[in-house]
């Protein structure tokens, strides 16, 4: 590990030159891209096929089975189930995808500069605590109710949920870096330290950081869903697959498909996050 | 070493100060107010009257130095719902926390590193596959519908184990009943963590065994168990650390969601109550705790990384 | 091993003959328990701001009403009160007390205790009391001797009785008067509360459950359930779990959808039980547009809410007519307007208020739009309710725009700020004909008048049923009352829902009726063999 460290540009081109191989030979990991393009690719262009509005409410059929009408029959007021998966599905592929973003631009500045510089560390690190330190709960119940919970709202706190932990491991990744020869030899040369830290320390951080993001948009998915359980997740009528879940919950005796189809929704995509995120983790590390 | 200890707990007094007065601008921000007093059943008349009686016709600035004051003679207020002081409110909710907390952090610490140490022993061969197989779905599926189907299946269904409380109602002390109690909660949150611990033991365990050293240590005859123990581990212990130390402060703050599920009164729990009634010395006071927890583990996983890997130093 | 098995036919048959009288005397279980769901820690103080939904019935069983309601028909009828008489002015009741009840620790109960409840806590304006808004017309209690007391009113108030019975517990002053607010005592508060009830406290775990132990020296004599044990369960699905496992005895339903499951347990029984509770849409009258009574009479045209009740509350509910609903026998009137489900009409009577179908098919009127902000809470079915009807004024062309809030959040911008122009809500009201809280143009913006209707007219009639003196007259007045508000719908009423209670078979000697009444009879029930 030391020797590669202190030659850093050796595994980025060992490392690209074995990436397709390595890609090639993980047939699990391919698998759950695909799920994964397939999964975004039909809440984005489902609803163009599938012609039925999901928030349109209809007392006198409600909870009616599958059939040519509704796909997958109606929910506990009358709405497609089916429209509605499509529609939430939308929300939440992108409360994930967005939140891990917004976590893991903020959580990288932040971890990035902590680690790098040592006059720095103190700050920028406390400030995480603080935020660790703060219930999630105060924060999303303040920024939910003043802000309303537009997806929008629901991105950024989840997204704020998330930076500080991503902070803390990026930080610890680059303190490894910060006292190495190379580090102390490119500083020498009168390298900039952004560009020390950009050109050269962070490609050694990203695979760790792609990984988390990879899982991180998993658990933006879950936590959407944990939001809608207490009640501050993105709200009737929009559809979510978080809160279709926390909707079929009383209907689990009489309807149980009610919470089934978004339930297996949830931990597909998060299971093909996850497996992706293995996946690239044993394809990104420089040794394994 | 003392000096770097001395620096962090004042540090750590500066974080909590700031959490405290975050909170308390930020909540008095939210719409709405106690419980008790914003309700339907409650005219302008006696809203203004227990606004009064709970100190809430001042500005918030001045309640917040109220409050400071208090704090720092030691008293943290009385709860504004419930009419307990916040004191023993968190002493009572603490106890219940550090049960689960506890017992979820020991199942989890021994079951991920177990079934991760286990799963790089057998890299790639069935073994691996398994385990993380169950890790990765046990990290997929959202908790709170993890934990009411296992209240469907073990409580309802095969009446095995008790679905919500602490203990028996009106019995004596017993460990055997609080276990009992324990099971479902406690397993559910594991599985949910577990696989985050799994998935780190194993692959900082793969990373460290292809390193130079170990290789040396190999060819040298070392057996492979001691390799394992001796210079593999300890070196894979500062991710594994890290992950820890996470689930710790979330397990402290209260696993608001598995807490509600089964009606476990933890602060979780006393979080959420305070929140939904607008609770401030509650919030406030429920806030500290998990302040100062997030700050001592954060401070405690410093002090083991540099205790494991000497490349990381806090001189 | 054998032998004692074999024995053992014998052994129950001999018993029974010789005992069979006395088993008949007794065929309740008399160490049996009751465990019952809350979903918040409970205040044991009736009159404590903080005590409400989670602790009403509980406090039940610790404290007496002067008034309970009759098993039969929810007419008052003697709690620690054993009579009562009004002045032939109607400004003065005279209630004559129960004798020889004692508090919990032993202490007897007298006028004094009536005086102190009423005089230094209910009219206190400074305490907050929950329920003390509801006593404006008293002026004070006077004690004329230990077991009598007078109620001064400062205007008549027919109904007095009817809410001398709900939720209003009598405290003990010997413990409280001392205290500079009786209201907020930790120690009586959440542990050693002291009352005249059926049931003391045992225990109280905060956030676990609160265990309740008979009161041997009860006036009606020893309860027969030896303990009752109410378990503090937030979540209603694990309520209803635990109900299937055996876990919980009784648990009421807020949402029928949970009814699904109940025949997994034979022992089950669902009980359906009236309330005076009414859902409506209340439509703010500070905004000019639903001051015109076709605009309100259209909205509720629009809406069918017989499918509403079919798919949201599964059938258990009755469409309302107006604020009383028909468990109070004597004074429900069905014959009043009642707007079944008509759409054509309701776009008729809007178009004679001037609004008009505009480009995009919304209705407008001098070139506004009907839109209408529509906020609402995450509570029970007000939000699925809401949505529904939203789209049944969507096609009639009026545009709600919904808005789904935290419930504090929504309570404070549609309650304390009336900052709505429509919403959906219930009351929840004592089973009285007087509604003066909840329509008198002084409740208005300030108080539980939420549509801020304001009208001479509607305020003369309420007056008028407080000061009826004989029972004829009181019918007659709120006649009356029922025919205006359905006219002029200052609410748009919904639906009466019923209340669905889920028991268990082995509970005996409970009212089924309502649930409020059947707890003020609690030293009756038993629990079966």
């Amino acid at each position: 590990m030391n020797k590669a460290l202190s030659n850093p540009s050796a595994i980025s081109t060992v490392s690209r030159s074995r990436f397709w191989i390595k890609v090639r030979s993980d047939p699990v990991g391919i698998g759950a891209f695909v799920v994964l393009c397939l999964l975004y690719l039909l809440a984005l262009l489902g609803p163009l096929f599938y012609r039925i509005s999901p928030e349109s409410t209809d007392p006198l059929g409600v909870l009616v089975g599958p059939g040519p009408a509704h796909w997958l029959g109606t929910d506990e007021l009358g709405r497609d189930v089916f429209s509605r998966l499509l529609y939430g599905g939308r929300v939440s592929l992108s409360v994930g995808l967005l939140s891990m973003l917004v976590g893991l631009l903020i959580g990288t500045v932040v971890g990035g500069a902590a680690g790098y510089f040592r006059g720095l560390e103190a700050l920028l690190m406390r400030l995480v605590d603080v935020f660790m330190a703060i219930p999630t709960f105060f924060l999303l119940l303040v920024i939910v109710t003043v802000f309303g919970n537009s997806p929008l709202t629901v991105i950024l706190t989840v997204g704020i949920g998330f930076w500080a932990q991503m902070a803390r491991v990026i930080y610890a990744e680059f303190v490894k870096y910060r006292g190495l020869e190379f580090v102390e030899a490119m500083q020498a040369l009168g390298a900039s330290h952004l560009r020390i830290m950009v050109r050269h320390i962070f490609p050694q951080v990203l695979p760790q950081a792609i990984v988390l993001a990879t899982l991180g948009v998993g658990w933006a998915i879950l936590n959407e869903a944990a939001l809608s359980y207490l009640g501050l997740g993105i709200q009737p009528p929009l559809a979510s697959w978080g809160n279709m879940l926390q909707n079929a919950q009383v209907y689990l005796y009489s309807n149980p498909m009610l919470a089934v189809y978004p339930g297996l929704c949830i931990a597909l995509t998060v299971l093909a996050f996850n497996t992706l995120g293995n996946a690239l983790r044993d394809i990104l590390s420089p040794r394994g | 070493m003392a000096a770097f200890a001395l620096r962090r707990l004042l540090e750590g007094l500066l974080v909590l100060l700031l959490v405290s007065a975050i909170t308390f601008f930020l909540i008095n921000l939210a719409p709405g107010g106690p419980s008790a007093a914003v309700s339907l059943e409650k005219t302008a008349a006696q809203r203004e009257a227990l606004y009064h009686q709970f100190g809430l016709d001042k500005p918030v600035p001045v309640r917040y130095l109220d409050w400071l004051g208090g704090v720092l003679r030691g008293d943290l207020g009385t709860s504004l719902n419930q009419g307990l002081p916040v004191s023993s409110l968190l002493e009572q909710r603490m106890w219940n926390t550090l049960q689960l907390a506890l017992t979820t952090l020991v199942l989890t610490t021994l079951l991920g590193m177990g079934l991760g140490i286990a799963a790089a022993l057998y890299k790639n061969r069935w073994p691996d596959h398994l385990i993380s197989g169950v890790a990765t779905l046990g990290m997929s599926i959202p908790g709170f519908w993890l934990g009411i189907l296992a209240i469907i299946v073990f409580a309802v269904q095969l009446k095995l184990f008790p679905s919500s409380g602490i203990f028996s109602v009106g019995a004596e002390f017993s460990l055997l009943d609080r276990l009992r109690h324990l099971v479902l909660p406690a397993g559910v949150l594991a599985f949910t963590l577990m696989p985050n611990v799994v998935r780190v033991t194993r692959s900082a365990l793969l990373e460290v065994m292809s390193s130079d050293y170990v290789r040396t240590a190999r060819a040298k005859g070392v057996a492979e168990r001691v390799v394992l123990l001796k210079h593999t581990l300890k070196n894979a212990l500062v991710p594994v650390i890290a992950i820890l130390g996470l689930i710790t402060t979330v397990l402290f703050s209260g696993s608001v969601v598995i807490e509600s599920v089964f009606g476990w009164a933890g602060l979780g729990r006393l979080a959420i109550e305070a929140a939904n009634g607008r609770d401030y010395p509650v919030i406030l006071g429920v806030t500290l705790v998990a302040g100062a927890v997030v700050v001592m583990v954060n401070f405690l996983v410093d002090l083991l990384y540099a205790a494991v890997d000497p490349r990381i130093s806090h001189e | 091993m054998q032998l004692r098995w074999k024995f053992k036919p014998w052994l129950v048959l001999v018993l029974v003959g010789l005992l069979g009288g006395a088993a008949q005397a007794q065929d309740y279980d008399p160490n049996g328990s009751l465990t019952f769901a809350t979903n918040a820690d409970p205040t044991l103080n009736p009159w404590a701001p903080n005590a409400v939904v989670e602790s009403n019935l509980i406090n039940e069983l610790i404290f007496e009403p002067l008034v309970r309601y009759n098993k039969k028909d929810l007419t008052p009828s003697p709690g620690l009160a054993t009579s009562w008489k009004v002045a032939p002015d109607g400004l003065s009741w005279t209630f004559n007390l129960r004798k020889g009840v004692k508090w919990s620790d032993g202490k007897p109960f007298t006028a004094d205790d009536v005086a102190f409840t009423y005089n230094n806590i209910a009219l206190n304006k400074k305490l907050g009391a929950t329920g003390g808004n509801l006593y404006a017309p008293l002026s004070k209690v006077e004690v004329i001797d230990p077991y009598t007391v007078r109620f001064v009113l400062n205007t008549p108030f027919s109904s007095l009785p009817y809410y001398l019975a709900y939720f209003t517990g009598i405290l003990p002053k010997h413990i409280l008067g001392d205290a500079e607010n009786p209201l907020t005592l930790a120690d009586f508060n959440k542990k050693n509360p002291v009352g005249t009830g059926p049931y003391k406290v045992a225990e109280f775990v905060s956030g676990s459950y609160v265990r309740l132990v008979k009161n041997d020296s009860y006036w009606g004599g020893p309860p027969k359930v030896a303990s009752v044990v109410f378990k503090i369960v937030p979540d209603p699905n694990t309520q209803m779990a635990q109900l299937l496992g055996g876990e919980l005895d009784m648990v009421t339903v807020t949402n029928p959808a949970l009814l699904a499951g109940i025949e997994r347990n034979p022992k089950l029984k669902l009980i359906r039980q009236n309330q005076n509770i009414y859902y409506f849409v209340a439509l703010n009258q500070n905004d000019p547009r639903f001051k015109d009574v076709r605009v309100r009479q259209a909205l509720l045209y629009a809406i069918d809410r017989k499918a509403i009740i079919d798919a949201v509350l599964k059938g258990y509910g009755e469409i309302a007519t107006g604020p009383i609903a028909p468990l109070q026998k004597l004074f429900y009137r069905k014959d009043v307007p009642s707007y079944a489900f008509d759409p054509k009409k309701a776009q008729e009577l809007l178009k004679q208020a001037g609004w008009v179908p505009g480009p995009d098919g919304v209705l407008t009127k001098d070139g506004k739009p009907l839109e209408i902000d529509m906020p609402t809470g995450q509570f029970g079915y007000l939000v699925p309710a809401t949505l529904l009807v939203q789209q049944y004024w969507k096609a009639i062309g009026v545009k709600a725009n919904v808005k789904v809030m935290e419930w504090n959040a929504y309570i404070q911008q549609m309650f304390v700020n009336r900052q709505y122009q429509a919403t959906l809500a219930w009351w929840s009201t004592p089973p009285t004909p007087d509604v003066s809280p909840y329509y008198q143009s002084s409740s208005a913006d300030k108080g539980q008048n939420i549509p801020n209707f304001k009208s001479a007219e509607l305020d003369k009639l309420l007056e008028d049923g407080r000061k009826a003196t004989s029972l004829r007259s009181q019918v007659l007045a709120y006649l009356q009352m029922q025919r205006f508000v359905a006219e002029q719908l200052p609410y748009l009423y919904l639906w009466y829902p019923d209340i669905l209670t889920v028991r268990d078979d082995k509970i005996g000697g409970m009212v089924d009726l309502n649930q409020a009444v059947a707890f003020q009879y609690a030293s009756e029930w038993f629990v079966k063999r």
